[in-house]
């Protein structure tokens, strides 16, 4: 198999805070091939957005990246290694923070964000912010950068580009201002996007255009994708292989029908039930018991058994790292529940969890749950 | 052609301002207790005739309604009324006046905005750090200090003890020097900052504090917005980032408080004209009062109001032109 | 960055949730806060002082008039009656502070130019500056909250009227509004009483602003909406449900405003349109210095430093308590 154009490997970020460590991210690992869209699914506050912004290298303190490995396209983005002091440090081959910002950012990877009402900067014209990105990522200036912005804005779909290109953000709609980011993302000619939850803050309508508009986008340009959403009918739609994420942690990693079919996690199946498929008539939606706990100190065992409702005595013992399940089309389904039997632990004889799940999830609650990433 | 239409919004949304600040004044200088005259003989015994005729001749002896509409109908000439006192138009007494406030509420304005602008924006890169901690005392000292006090103490520090800078008076940049040579105007300009320097500092320091503060708060603010996670993702260097994406949207308050500061500064002007001795409406203002000349109180309150609203209307302006979502009077 | 935002949420107290804008939260809030627990104390120290020296001179707060026979300053040794001033050869006049050559301990902070004690006179300067702080707040506030109040509950024309009026007033910078008012109203003599109202009335438009916009928000709840319909009468809706509705935003500003007024008493008395000889008032203190500022620099310091540490105390008070109210930003 080819070397994927993305490889992450037990990526850890963490956030340094007064009332202590928050393992926003805690040893994920995935890959991202040319031309596919992969997704990354999970709840507010899972470490989606922590995750996607550690490929860009681009953590604010009081975060930072303290373990694995991020290697795209040969180039190593992230990496340590241990020093004669017996220290880890940032290995030799890692991109400097000034190659990053001129080769990477934008150039090669580019995002686009979830709240298109905040991305664009209130002062600026659209266009001139299209055309400062192009002329930062291309080879191009002045007038021919001008006009590829207007362009990339007739490809998005926004009607009368050029005089658009004049305007200011608070002139646009929701959607079409999500357009200018896409077309923002497309202008630099990227391998791959980062799309951070781009259709959480329209509407349904809205939302279908703009997934139908990157379909035929993607198709044309061969783009990949990290798709970061909690929607799974937006995975169901876009989406070829998925990451579901619990707490900093990928529990599930399938392509994705095996995912919608052959569903191997308690968590994903939680999430599945809780919201309306076209494929299954339910009576009631199952919304998923209790709350995340909080990153700052997760329960120990599985994560995710206090909520799960098939968690036994083992699941609060032994931490599952996810194993190869099944295998489709040479795509490996990999799942962390100790049910499976790739986990040998004595699952089937452990007793069952006595407590009742919402009362261990109640004590996590707080502040820190909702988290609007 | 946003701006033009914004101006004239905002002109003709100043009138019923301007007008009401005629009509307190008025208001105020003519339901005060005691008879204008009788205040300004300071209790003299004086024949009841000549009072009559002074009453007369200025109009006093006409209804309140009256004379307020007299007086506006000759503000609108540009006749501010005759000062009694001092015999002389109060327009001419305050034309004379009021070159030096402007240079020195002006230049206090300056001083204050190139100081507090780069050490806001440090303190908000650095935040937490000990230049934010620095810059944050100093502003903390700045608005809990009384400017004139200032004044005091930088008169005591570089022109009694040290001797280097002028105590008192400002020498007008508009005058010519008596040498007029080019040397002689490069003389001149040094001497006008040679007095200018104290009194700028001493006016500027609390203007310079409440600005520091929230171009502190501005710029934190700012660097979190998405649009600069944006730009940080597209490669913008940090440079261009801080000066660019995040500063230019944290202007925008900066630009409110700078005009409603006016009326801070133009109060304060008063305080440091006394100290400093310098000639302005702030010092005519104070022997207006002294004289209880009643015509030059109006006078003055009524220009230092408008001028106050004109630096609004020009602060709104500002805003519109970098703001592009100010159109006419709708800000969001 | 999600995580960040969610642990500047989550330090200080976690559960925070119930109420934040409660009295008890607030309070506690503040108290964490290392600077406004500083501003406090300045404070407490301030209000002390002020309290002790009106009792001692059995002066009513308000009317600064005579000092009694009996005073608590015989007890305290350092202290002397700030307004008498001693026959020649008692005490020199404009004697140093104890730390120069010339000083000596029985006037620490040496003695003016009229011989009198320094010090006594700084410490019972507390005592106007507070009042002026206080009253003049009140003041514009009860003015504010009438206008605001009004204005916001009734709205259209009404709104209109007081609004606009509230706006002009404002255009006039406060220190010229209140120099002119205050010597107009006087009839030409000056005294800090007319300076407290003048303050007061300059300071109504900004307190009226605040209130009416927090009142324009409460006026839209159901309760409210409620009251009305049940046939509550007006001023009972406005005096029981909407101002205490809308007081704590109020709070804060009232805080911050008590520095203020205090500056610019401060300049006032040293324009001679505040308070009046032999009132022993910082900013009074300041003029009468100003004369003697080459022979004797300490006497423009002490009243300089009182004042700035006052206003800063109040300040630091203000800035915490918006701090906690607001948790927008927090450092």
């Amino acid at each position: 198999m080819t070397e994927p154009l993305l490889r992450v490997e037990n990526l850890k970020t963490q956030f340094f805070t007064e009332t202590g460590t928050v393992r926003a991210v805690d040893g994920i690992s995935f890959e991202v091939n040319e031309g596919e869209i992969v997704g990354l699914v999970g709840e507010s506050g899972a470490g989606k957005s922590v995750a996607s912004m550690s490929l860009m290298r681009l953590i604010d303190s009081p975060g930072e990246i303290v373990g694995g490995e991020i290697t795209y396209n040969g180039e190593t983005i992230f990496g340590l290694e241990e020093g004669p002091d017996g220290e880890l440090r940032e290995r030799e081959d890692m991109l400097s923070p000034e190659r990053m910002r001129r080769e990477i950012r934008g150039n090669e990877i580019a995002v686009i964000f979830q709240d298109p009402m905040e991305s664009l900067n209130p002062v600026f014209t659209v266009g001139g912010q299209l055309r400062e990105f192009i002329e930062l990522n291309r080879d191009l200036e002045g007038a021919a950068a001008k006009e590829e912005a207007i362009e990339m804005l007739r490809e998005v779909g926004i009607p009368d580009p050029e005089e658009r290109y004049e305007e200011y953000p608070h002139q646009f709609s929701g959607g079409m201002r999500q357009r200018v980011l896409i077309a923002m993302a497309l202008a630099c000619e990227p391998n791959l996007i980062i799309a951070d939850e781009p259709t959480t803050a329209l509407d349904v309508t809205v939302e279908g255009q703009i997934l139908d508009l990157v379909d035929d986008l993607q198709e044309k340009y061969g783009t990949s994708f990290i798709w970061v959403t909690h929607d799974l009918g937006v995975v169901a739609e876009i989406c070829d292989r998925v990451n579901v994420m619990y707490l900093g942690e990928i529990v599930e990693q399938a392509p994705v029908d095996e995912l919608f079919y052959e569903t191997s996690h308690p968590y994903t199946n939680a999430l599945l039930n809780s919201m309306p498929r076209p494929d299954r008539t339910v009576d009631e939606l199952e919304p998923i018991e209790g709350m995340m706990p909080e990153a700052i100190n997760p329960p120990s065992g599985c994560r995710f058994h206090p909520r799960c409702p098939d968690a036994k005595e083992v699941c609060t013992r032994v931490h599952p790292d996810p194993k190869v399940v099944d295998t489709v089309d040479g795509d490996p389904h990999r799942s962390a529940c100790l049910k499976r039997d790739a986990f040998d632990v004595g699952y089937d004889e452990s007793p069952p969890i006595d407590a009742e799940p919402d009362v261990v999830a109640a004590a996590g609650s707080g502040a820190g749950g909702e988290d609007d990433e | 052609m946003r701006l033009l239409r914004y101006t004239i919004y905002r002109l003709v949304q100043s009138i019923p301002v301007l007008i009401g600040i005629t009509l307190i004044t008025f208001i105020l200088a003519n339901l005060a207790p005691g008879d204008p005259v009788q205040l300004m003989l300071h209790g003299q015994e004086v024949d009841e005739d000549l009072v009559r005729t002074v009453e007369e001749r200025y109009g006093l002896d006409q209804p309140l309604h009256e004379r307020y509409l007299n007086y506006m109908a000759g503000l609108v000439q540009g006749d501010f009324g005759h000062s009694i006192h001092r015999d002389r138009p109060v327009r001419d007494l305050m034309l004379d006046r009021i070159g030096p406030t402007l240079l020195l509420v002006l230049s206090a304005y300056v001083f204050a905005i190139v100081t507090s602008i780069p050490l806001g924006i440090l303190a908000a890169k650095r935040r937490n750090e000990p230049a934010d901690h620095i810059s944050r005392i100093v502003a903390l000292f700045g608005v809990s200090t009384p400017s004139f006090w200032i004044g005091i103490m930088l008169i005591v520090i570089f022109s009694v003890t040290l001797g280097v800078l002028p105590s008192s008076g400002l020498v007008y940049p508009w005058r010519t020097p008596a040498d007029t040579s080019f040397f002689g105007y490069l003389a001149h300009f040094y001497d006008v900052l040679r007095h200018l320097l104290l009194p700028m500092i001493a006016l500027g320091t609390l203007q310079m504090a409440t600005l520091m503060r929230v171009e502190r708060t501005q710029m934190i603010n700012s660097l979190q917005g998405e649009y600069v996670k944006l730009a940080r993702a597209y490669g913008v260097p940090e440079r261009r980032v801080l000066r660019k994406h995040a500063f230019k949207p944290a202007q925008l308050p900066i630009i409110t408080i700078i005009g409603l500061n006016l009326s801070t500064a133009l109060g304060g002007a008063v305080l440091i004209e006394y100290v400093f001795n310098i000639n302005g409406m702030g010092r005519l203002l104070i022997e207006a009062i002294q004289e209880l000349d009643y015509q030059l109180i109006m006078g003055i309150t009524i220009v230092i109001g408008f001028i106050f609203v004109i630096g609004v209307i020009i602060t709104d302006i500002s805003y519109a032109y970098i703001d592009p979502r100010v159109t006419y009077g709708e800000e969001e | 960055m999600s995580i960040e935002s969610q642990s500047e949420v989550g330090d200080g107290s976690g559960g925070g949730t119930e109420n934040q804008y409660g009295w008890r939260y607030t309070i506690s809030k503040v108290l964490e806060d290392t600077t406004a627990r500083w501003g406090l104390y300045v404070v407490c120290v301030v209000l002390f002082i002020s309290a002790y020296t009106a009792i001692d001179s059995n002066l009513s707060v308000i009317t600064f008039g005579r000092v009694s026979d009996f005073t608590f300053a015989e007890a305290l040794p350092l202290l002397e009656d700030p307004e008498r001033i001693p026959p020649p050869g008692e005490t020199d006049g404009n004697q140093p502070p104890v730390f120069h050559a010339d000083g000596s301990i029985t006037h620490p902070l040496g003695t003016d130019p009229d011989g009198r004690d320094y010090l006594s006179r700084i410490v019972y300067g507390a005592q106007v500056s507070v009042s002026v702080g206080i009253f003049s707040t009140l003041i514009g506030l009860l003015g504010g909250t009438i206008i605001g109040a009004v204005a916001g509950y009734y709205g259209g024309i009404v709104d209109d009227i007081l609004m606009r009026s509230v706006e002009i007033v404002y255009a006039i910078p406060p220190l010229v509004l209140i120099i002119v008012f205050t010597v107009l109203i006087s009839g030409g003599s000056p005294d800090i009483q007319f300076a407290i109202v003048g303050v007061g009335i300059a300071f109504i438009p900004v307190f009226a602003r605040i209130i009416r916009s927090e009142v324009l928000s409460v006026r839209e709840m159901d309760y409210i909406e409620a009251a009305r319909a049940s046939g509550v009468k007006d001023y009972n809706i406005i005096l029981r449900h909407i101002i205490p509705n809308s007081f704590a935003p109020v709070m804060v500003y009232a805080t911050l405003q008590i520095g203020v007024t205090i500056l610019i008493v401060a300049g006032l008395s040293f324009l001679g349109y505040g308070a009046q000889p032999p009132t022993p008032d910082w900013g009074e203190m300041l003029r009468v210095s100003h004369g003697h500022m080459l022979s004797n620099i300490w006497l423009s310091i002490w009243p300089g430093l009182a004042i700035l540490i006052t206003i800063m105390g109040f300040n630091l008070l203000g800035d915490g308590i918006q701090d906690a109210l607001d948790p927008q930003i927090d450092d």
